[in-house]
């Protein structure tokens, strides 16, 4: 993603995510070969981390989360030119997420480094 | 199979690798017939070192819809991507409203609504690389 879109506290507790993007507008998705319009979005995202610590260890899949259970928030707007249709969310702070964690992760090659450390 | 490596194989060839594949004897003609182009001065434009890309691998777990992918909640792999170490955060499950362009009052959110970023350190092409990626 480009730089300066992620900013990040220095004890990685919150974190805010700023992007535009050229996306596109597909209704039918996952349908095979769905129709689209491009189309364009602005989006913000904003994770607070609670006291709620998490910790998965999954070595079948070989990755390790630690981290907080978080609050996540965010805000959008979205344009299709083709189809003169904009949209733009309520501020940050009307929004909830059902579910939002907040961490680091070692997953592959460093998951196998980190158990053998 | 890589469509683009068979055309270019086809091209230096004049067979298609899915042909070659198909006849039983692929290593062998396969090295009689490049051996033959090079020794009469024409590179293969493949035959360079191929280290991989250096796009980061997706994680292996796929969803419901075949992408490389696992849906945000307890016990889930939070990265998109793998052999990966840093900074990660996911969230979905979103509920909130806005506006459109004809002044009506629309939802948004859904449980696949979800959006995460990476940040750190990530294996690919053979060396360690830093990145920051983010899933919309």
């Amino acid at each position: 993603m480009p730089k300066g879109s992620l900013t990040l506290s220095p004890d990685g507790r919150q974190a805010t995510l700023e992007l535009i993007a050229a996306v596109i507008d597909q209704p039918k998705w996952p349908a095979y070969e769905a129709p689209y319009l491009p189309a364009v979005m602005s989006l913000k995202v904003v994770w607070k981390a609670t006291d709620e610590k998490v910790l998965i260890n999954d070595k079948e899949k070989h990755f390790r989360f630690e981290g907080f259970r978080a609050i996540a928030q965010a805000e959008a707007r979205v344009s299709v030119p083709s189809l003169d249709f904009s949209w733009r969310s309520d501020p940050l702070k009307t929004s909830h997420a059902e579910f939002a964690i907040i961490g680091t992760e070692v997953n592959g090659k460093y998951f196998d480094e980190y158990e053998k450390s | 199979m890589d469509i683009s490596k068979d055309r270019e194989f086809q091209k230096v060839t004049g067979i298609s690798r899915r042909q070659l594949l198909g006849s039983g004897a692929c290593l062998i003609a396969g090295a009689s017939l490049l051996f033959s182009r090079t020794a009469a001065g024409i590179t293969p434009e493949w035959s360079a070192p191929s280290n991989g890309s250096t796009d980061p691998y997706p994680i292996p777990w796929l969803d419901k819809n075949g992408s490389h992918n696992q849906s945000p909640g307890p016990g889930m792999e939070p990265s998109s991507i793998y052999h990966f170490k840093g900074h990660v955060a996911r969230c979905n499950g979103f509920t909130g409203i806005g506006t459109d362009s004809q002044n009506n009052r629309v939802t948004f959110g859904a449980p696949s609504t979800d959006f995460s970023f990476m940040e750190g350190e990530y294996f690919a092409a053979r060396q360690e690389r830093r990145g920051a990626f983010s899933h919309i």
